[in-house]
C-alpha cells in the first residue's frame, strides 16, 4: 500500500516537473517567435512568411507538448 | 621559346561602375542569383534592411559559406537519429511507455529548436555592401542584435585572408576592412569569393573618389 502511494507520488512529481518544463519551453518558443519577427524586420530577403510560420508552428507544437504531458503522464 | 604557363583570360565583362544597375551579362558574371539561401549574391533581388536609404543600392549580400554549417548539420542528424537507435537497441524498453512518449516529444522539440536557431543564425548574420556603405548585421543570441556600418569612402584598407586547405578548395575566406570610422575594423568572416568581394570594394572606393572629385557626392 505504501509502495503504491510512493509510486503515485513519484508519478505526480514527475508530471508536475514535466508540466513545468513544458511551461518554460513555451516561453522559449515564444521568444523564438519574437526573435524571428525582429530578424525579419531587420533584414527582408523574401523568406519572412515561411520563417514566421515555422516559428508559430513550433510554438503551437510546444503548447501541444504541454497538453501531452498533462494527458499522457 | 615555348610558353611555360598560359593563364586563362578572364572573359567576364569588366564592371568597374558598380553604382549603375548592371546588365544581365554583368550580373551573371559577378554572381547574381535568385536563390534566397545563397551565401554570395551580386545585386540581390528584393532585399531590404533597416537603416537603408531609399536611394541606396545593395551591391553585395554575403553570408558565411554554406560549408561552415556542416558541424551543426552533423549534430542535428545525430540528434534526430539518437531516439531511433535507442529504440533499436532496446535502451528505452525499461521505461514506461507514457514517459518515453513524452520524452520523445520533448527530444524532437528541442532538436528542432536547435536546428532552427542554427539556421536563423546563419541566415540572418549577413554582410551587406551597398553603393555607399558596408554593413555587418549580427544577431549574437536570442535578444542581442548589433549592426555596424561604415561609409565606403572611410575604408582605408581591405585585407583578404584565406588560410586553410578547405578554404582554398571551396574559395571562401575572411575580409578585414580597416576604416576611419568609430569602429576601426569590420570583418566579413568565411564569405565566398573573397577576392571578388575585395575587388568590388576596391572599385566602389574608386567610384566614390571619382564622385567626390566631380562634386556628385550624395
Amino acid at each position: 500500500m505504501e509502495l503504491l502511494n510512493l509510486s503515485s507520488q513519484v508519478a505526480l512529481i514527475l508530471k508536475l516537473a514535466g508540466g513545468l518544463a513544458a511551461g518554460f519551453y513555451i516561453i522559449f518558443a515564444f521568444v523564438i517567435v519574437r526573435q524571428v519577427n525582429k530578424m525579419t524586420e531587420t533584414l527582408e530577403v523574401g523568406l519572412e512568411s515561411v520563417l514566421r510560420a515555422v516559428a508559430i508552428l513550433h510554438l503551437l507544437f510546444s503548447i501541444g507538448a504541454l497538453i501531452a504531458v498533462l494527458v499522457i503522464l | 621559346m615555348p610558353d611555360v604557363f598560359k593563364s586563362t583570360p578572364d572573359r567576364r565583362p569588366k564592371v568597374t561602375q558598380h553604382k549603375h544597375i548592371p546588365n544581365k551579362e554583368e550580373l551573371a558574371a559577378y554572381g547574381h542569383t535568385r536563390n534566397r539561401l545563397a551565401a554570395y549574391c551580386y545585386y540581390p533581388d528584393h532585399v531590404n534592411f533597416v537603416g537603408a536609404d531609399s536611394e541606396e543600392k545593395i551591391v553585395l549580400l554575403l553570408r558565411r559559406h554554406a560549408i561552415t554549417n556542416i558541424p551543426w548539420i552533423f549534430v542535428s542528424i545525430l540528434l534526430l537519429f539518437t531516439p531511433i537507435v535507442a529504440f533499436m537497441f532496446g535502451f528505452l524498453e525499461s521505461a514506461p511507455v507514457n514517459f518515453s512518449t513524452v520524452g520523445l516529444i520533448f527530444w524532437y522539440l528541442i532538436s528542432f529548436a536547435y536546428i532552427f536557431e542554427q539556421f536563423l543564425s546563419w541566415f540572418f548574420n549577413v554582410y551587406i555592401v551597398t553603393d555607399e556603405r558596408v554593413f555587418d548585421v549580427d544577431f549574437l543570441n536570442l535578444v542581442y542584435r548589433e549592426i555596424t556600418d561604415a561609409n565606403i569612402d572611410q575604408i582605408q584598407d581591405v585585407t583578404v585572408r584565406v588560410g586553410s586547405v578547405i578554404r582554398t578548395v571551396f574559395d571562401y575566406g575572411d575580409i578585414i576592412i580597416q576604416t576611419a570610422a568609430q569602429i576601426p575594423q569590420i570583418e566579413f568572416e568565411a564569405v565566398p569569393h573573397p577576392d571578388r568581394v575585395a575587388q568590388v570594394l576596391r572599385e566602389l572606393r574608386v567610384e566614390e573618389e571619382t564622385e567626390k572629385l566631380e562634386g556628385r557626392v550624395r
